[in-house]
């Protein structure tokens, strides 16, 4: 038996973003109350031994190890679109041109690239770590990756090496630290202000899509009161009832009376585009925002202006213990952490490389270190068998060993068994092609 | 071997101190991994080197210079560890790891040989007395450097530079709040050390203690400190104005500090 069919031949199937459109996405995205009857089903495919699926908005991807000997007769990969077709009821001809095939080294590579977010539509985002793990789970629960043995199985150590990658690319680099969208730019702000955002009030002035977007990523940081006002009183009824839940308290403040309460607001976002309060023509003036401070009694005041024109005068930045953004400011912020993002993510792929290519060499390793393993351990069987069965025969003839003796005969037989598979191993590893490689 | 324990805490200060800067500065958790237990091993060598040094002496406080300096570079040692288990904040170490291990570098390298043979010494009351003044100077200084922090952050918000390069300042209430508990924990520090003093003073020295130069000048600290504790809660004051407040109460602490060498008290001569 070759190495290589011992161990199987790592193959990756898939589409993403860049190679699909959406509805091709879309048709072959398996659901997650599907996942696992597909990995099942995948890992029931002829030929193979191993398999995870992963499929998300923007990938849907078949990880298998297959018994074939030839990795590159493409037999594999008309497996995995066959389980397509079967599976999603899906004519190949339309994927076929979409799909990208990926095998050892290289599926290798892209699997950390994937875990890591170097591969997602946004580079660095989190959640592609959570849906690789459930992934991982639903196979691990189906059967369709054995958990046993560190070479037993070839999907397990790889899916957890891949973890680890990530976890030092999260950890080496800033690629996901910093907010790239307009929104949640708007709330790290926030943060950088108020630290947790818990028991924050926020003042949505105006409505908006922005406005309601930045409120929401704000809620979602902990904010827990939320007031609008509105021209139209009925309109800021409507927004407030849209975005109360149980854990946000809701409530309208008559536009009439915006300056009489805006006090009770932490974060103020403003997007009414068309202001009529201030004296020049902004609903919040210099004086509006220092009589505002006061009332707060100089605590902080975030406004994030996404209003065109500004609602807020620029003046009002000046302002001891006013922070204000207008939308040209967040989309600045935004921009420099797309810039800083792409240059992490340049250090995030030589780490990448190293890593993976650390493991290939590994996984080259992988048959002679468990030839050897086997050979050591029938062998500790052969010598633990002989010194039970001679410690009975001498037990039998009233002649028990002493410990020191037992202990003498333990160390003796263990080393004459060491040095007897001594040249065995030396033999093993230098059939080792890779390892000749490297000799030489 | 008192030596060597305060030795080790120097140098632990010393790679916490350095460890922190990319920790904090450049936002890397590796760097943390390091600065964290570095800085708590020091607090620790260094509070076994102290103990085991005034257990030496055979007085149970802090009474020269460099054991006074010492116990002040333990206290900002532990109160760095607090601001970052409590606030999740490792950026005080820039400022408070060095200043610790400076304080302790001159007592392990250059140790005292003053010969103090003071009754009071032994007791109890000096000792709190000497610990809860020292409490509240550290609580001074890290509300002023809290200060600092938050006109810093400030300015950066207001200036809308916001690259991570500069990620490493803490927010802006979290400063606020560390900035004003530092100073509402150094207060009954203060006032109880005060207290303590004068009722020993008055009992050993008598009513000629209160026209000492430092015991004037800690009185006119602790007035300055409340009012400071007083105008920062009842008028929100923050920024430039609180530095101006914490840096002018700081000088007089320095001032109280300096008066040592002016004073008959507390510099151990025999009355």
């Amino acid at each position: 038996m070759s190495d290589q069919t011992k161990l199987g031949t790592l193959l990756l199937v898939g589409v993403n973003h860049t190679t699909a459109p959406l509805d091709i996405r879309e048709r072959l995205a398996i659901p997650a109350a599907r996942l696992a009857d597909a990995t099942r089903s995948l890992a029931r495919q002829p030929g193979i031994r191993e398999a995870l699926i992963l499929s998300t908005c923007n990938r849907v991807e078949l990880l298998t190890v297959t018994e074939s000997v030839d990795s590159s007769d493409g037999a594999e990969a008309a497996t995995a679109l066959s389980f397509l077709e079967d599976f999603l009821n899906i004519p190949t001809a339309a994927v076929t041109p979409l799909l990208y095939t990926l095998r050892e080294r290289d599926a290798i590579r892209h699997l950390f690239r994937v875990a890591s977010s170097l591969d997602s539509m946004v580079v660095g985002e989190p959640q592609i770590l959570g849906q690789v793990k459930e992934s991982w789970n639903i196979a691990r629960e189906v059967g369709a990756i054995s958990s046993t043995g560190a070479f037993s199985s070839m999907l397990d150590p790889l899916l957890q090496r891949a973890f680890s990658v990530a976890k030092r690319v999260r950890t080496e680099t800033q690629i996901g630290s910093s907010s790239v969208s307009i929104a949640s730019v708007a709330a790290e702000l926030a943060r950088k202000i108020f630290g947790s955002l818990a028991n924050k009030t926020i003042l949505l002035v105006g409505a908006g899509k922005m406005s309601d977007l930045a409120a929401k990523h704000l809620i979602q940081q902990g904010a827990t009161t939320l007031l609008v006002s509105n021209r139209t009183e009925a309109r800021a009824e409507k927004i407030a009832d849209a975005l109360r839940t149980t854990a946000i308290t809701t409530g309208v403040i008559p536009f009439t009376q915006l300056h009489e309460q805006t006090h009770r607001a932490d974060i103020i976002i403003t997007s009414t585009g068309a202001a009529a309060l201030g004296p020049a023509g902004q609903i919040f003036s210099p004086d509006n925002a220092r009589a505002l401070v006061h009332r707060r009694k100089n605590r902080p005041v975030f406004f994030i202006d996404i209003a065109v024109p500004r609602d807020v005068n620029p003046a009002v930045n000046k302002l001891e213990g006013c922070f204000v953004y207008d939308i040209d400011d967040l989309q600045q912020v935004a921009q420099e952490n797309r810039s800083l993002r792409g240059r992490e993510a340049q250090t995030a792929e030589s780490i990448v490389q190293l890593e993976a290519e650390r493991y290939g060499e590994r996984l080259s390793h992988a048959p002679t270190a468990e030839a050897i393993k086997q050979l050591q351990s029938s062998a500790e069987a052969v010598r633990e068998a002989e010194l039970a069965r001679t410690a009975q025969r001498l037990a039998n003839l009233n002649a028990p060993l002493t410990p020191e003796q037992q202990s003498a005969i333990e160390q003796l037989t263990r080393s004459l068994t060491n040095k007897l598979l001594h040249p065995q191993i030396m033999t093993l590893r230098g059939a080792d092609p890779k390892r000749r490689g490297e000799d030489q | 071997m008192t030596l060597l324990w305060l030795r080790v805490a120097v140098l632990l200060y010393g790679i916490a101190a350095l460890a922190v800067l990319p920790a904090a500065l450049y936002n890397r958790p590796r760097w943390r991994h390091i600065a964290m237990p570095a800085a708590l091993c020091a607090v620790f060598f260094h509070f076994v080197a102290l103990a085991e040094m005034l257990n030496a002496a055979h007085h149970a406080l802090p009474v020269d210079t460099h054991e006074t300096l010492s116990m002040l570079g333990l206290l900002l040692g532990a109160a760095f560890l607090v601001l970052a288990v409590r606030y999740r904040t490792v950026s005080f170490g820039i400022f408070l790891l060095p200043v610790a291990a400076l304080l302790t570098v001159v007592p392990a390298f250059r140790p005292g040989a003053e010969l103090l043979n003071y009754p009071l010494l032994h007791t109890g009351w000096l000792f709190l007395h000497v610990a809860l003044l020292l409490a509240a100077y550290a609580a001074l200084l890290i509300s002023l450097i809290a200060s600092v922090l938050y006109l810093v952050q400030e300015r950066r918000l207001k200036q809308k530079r916001t690259s991570q390069a500069r990620s490493w300042l803490p927010p802006l209430e979290t400063t606020d709040q560390i900035a004003l508990k530092a100073l509402l924990f150094g207060l009954p520090c203060m006032t109880a050390g005060l207290l303590i003093g004068s009722v020993v003073a008055l009992e050993t020295i008598g009513p000629r203690f209160f026209a000492d130069p430092k015991v004037l000048l800690s009185l006119a600290m602790w007035v300055v400190y409340i009012a400071m504790i007083f105008i920062r809660r009842h008028s929100g004051l923050r920024g430039r104005r609180a530095i101006y407040l914490s840096g002018f109460v700081f000088l007089i602490v320095l001032a109280v500090w300096a008066a040592n060498q002016l004073s008959v008290v507390h510099r151990f001569r025999a009355p």
